[in-house]
Order: structure tokens, then C-alpha cells, then sequence
């Protein structure tokens, strides 16, 4: 889908071909670690980006100024079930992003999209148990642990639980909204000073 | 000063430098966060990006309530209403750390 999501510090456009070697640098950077393995070359990276179905958001983070700083996705839109997947979250440049609420606002306006303007009741999505820093983040956000699936995925070497999580509407609205908007207000404070 | 007040004030900022620790041990080498009273949170100048400042605020509330045995907030309306907000350094966090633990 090719839509573009514009917030305060942060605006989501459509991820394409072209956005391939910076992508693919950041998929293989030490960040990535504990992502699914991806492609290998720039060629496989925009092929695959190329191939995305019309069904998902696919999305490129980029500040105000224009520079891309990470990728964000909604996968798995279900119509019949109102629910879809935030997938393949990844600041890539850290250093761009810094005292910046760019990646709250990102998901802001990711779970805008699947609440408010497609309507859907949930999102969910899994995370890797060697990744706490993106547990803690998703919890803080308002997901919460419905299940694990012991030693399900083989990455960074060895076999990880793989963390399943997941939000409804009024915990969108209720917790997570509210603590994003904080965030967010946070960085502005400091963005006026 | 009294001797209290100053081993509450070395208690908060324990916390607050042992939650940044924390942090730097999901840190590469080349990635670590200064710990010290001028460490900054978040805005201008910070070091921490907002998923790296979560994982500071989700820390840091649990261990001052274990160690103060209190529930504490440090994203609620009053935090963030405040001018600066709590997280400019790490000075000013621990004076609003002994704000909220003194009532």
C-alpha cells in the first residue's frame, strides 16, 4: 500500500526498490542481530522489497530533514479478524536519533493507522527472548505477553523463544496512547528549549 | 543537610546509574552511555535514543519501588507537565525522584 503517515518529528513513506542498499546495510548492521535472517545482497533486498504484497504497509522512517533513520511495517492485515501485524521494526541510524522521539512516533502513527484509520481491534506480533531492550520497549507501549513459544526460532546462533504479544483497542487508546503522546511530548520540550 | 537526606539522595542516583548500566549491557563497546550526573536522557544533546530512554524509565521504576517500596511514575501527566521534564539529566531526575518519595 502505498500511503505516506506524517507526524511531528517523523514521516512513514512507502519502502522502495531504491531504498534497498540502505536497508540491507542496516538489516546486517550489529542492531539486527536478533531479526529473522533477510537478504544477502542489494539485488535480493530489492527484489523482496519489490515483492511485497499489496497488503502490507511497508514503510521507510525518515526525520523531517528527509534523512531515513529506520523501517517500520503493518503485515498481516486480517479484515475478517480486525487485527494485523507492526513487523520488521529497526532504527538503523541510532546516531540520527538521538534525544529525538522518532522511534515512538513512528509507532504512533503505525498503530494510527491499524486502530484509527483501518479499524482493527488488535495487533500482535512476536519477539525474540535475546532482545530485551524490544520487550521492554513493546510492554512499555502497552503489549502484553500472551504466550511463548520455547526455543522456536534459530537466531544469532543458537535456539530463542520467540515472545508472542499483543494489544486490543482499548489498551491502544487507554495505556499506550497516552504514554506515547508523553514520550513524544518529552522530546519536544527539550526540541523548544 | 542531614545524613538522611544524603543517603537518599545517593540511593536515587544509584538507581538511576544502575539502570543505565543496564542499559550499557545491551550496548555494544563502542555504544556506551557516560553514566554521571550530567548524563542526558533525552532532547538535545542526549545520547539515548527513545527506546533506549524506555528501557532507562522501565528500570529505574522498579528499582526505586524496590528500594523505596513504593510504586512510582516517571510518564504520568505530572512528570511530563513539568518544565524541564524529568529527563534532561541525571541530577534533575534524581531531584524528582526525592520530589516524589518525600510525599
Amino acid at each position: 500500500m502505498n500511503i505516506t503517515l506524517s507526524g511531528e518529528f517523523v514521516t512513514l513513506r512507502p519502502l522502495r526498490p531504491a531504498d534497498a542498499e540502505l536497508t540491507l546495510a542496516w538489516r546486517q548492521s550489529q542492531r539486527a542481530i536478533n531479526l529473522n535472517r533477510g537478504a544477502a545482497t542489494v539485488a535480493q533486498q530489492a527484489a523482496w522489497i519489490a515483492s511485497r504484497p499489496e497488503s502490507e504497509y511497508n514503510f521507510l522512517i525518515t526525520l523531517k530533514s528527509g534523512q531515513a533513520v529506520g523501517m517500520v511495517s503493518l503485515i498481516n492485515v486480517d479484515a475478517e479478524h480486525r487485527r494485523a501485524e507492526p513487523a520488521r521494526f529497526l532504527i538503523g541510524e541510532e546516531g540520527a536519533v538521538r534525544g529525538i522521539p522518532a522511534a515512538v512516533e513512528a509507532m504512533k502513527l503505525v498503530y494510527e493507522l491499524a486502530f484509527d484509520q483501518l479499524g482493527l481491534l488488535k495487533v500482535h506480533g512476536a519477539v525474540v527472548s535475546d532482545n530485551p531492550l524490544m520487550l521492554k520497549w513493546q510492554k512499555f507501549l502497552g503489549m502484553k505477553e500472551e504466550g511463548r513459544l520455547r526455543q522456536h526460532l534459530f537466531i544469532n546462533g543458537h535456539f530463542q523463544d520467540s515472545v508472542m504479544l499483543g494489544m486490543l483497542a482499548d489498551e491502544y487508546r487507554n495505556n499506550a496512547l497516552p504514554r506515547m503522546k508523553m514520550l513524544i511530548a518529552a522530546g519536544r520540550s527539550r526540541a523548544a528549549a | 543537610m542531614d545524613m538522611l537526606t544524603q543517603d537518599k539522595e545517593a540511593a536515587v542516583m544509584a538507581c538511576i546509574y544502575k539502570a543505565v548500566r543496564s542499559l550499557n549491557e545491551e550496548r555494544g563497546a563502542d555504544e556506551q552511555i557516560a553514566v554521571g550526573p550530567e548524563t542526558c536522557f533525552f532532547g538535545e544533546g542526549s545520547a539515548l535514543d527513545s527506546l533506549s530512554l524506555v528501557s532507562v524509565i522501565v528500570d529505574l521504576e522498579t528499582l526505586v519501588s524496590d528500594e523505596f517500596g513504593r510504586a512510582i511514575s516517571l510518564t504520568d501527566d505530572r512528570a511530563m507537565g513539568r518544565d524541564p521534564v524529568p529527563f534532561t539529566d541525571a541530577t534533575t531526575l534524581k531531584n524528582y525522584l526525592l520530589e516524589l518519595l518525600a510525599e
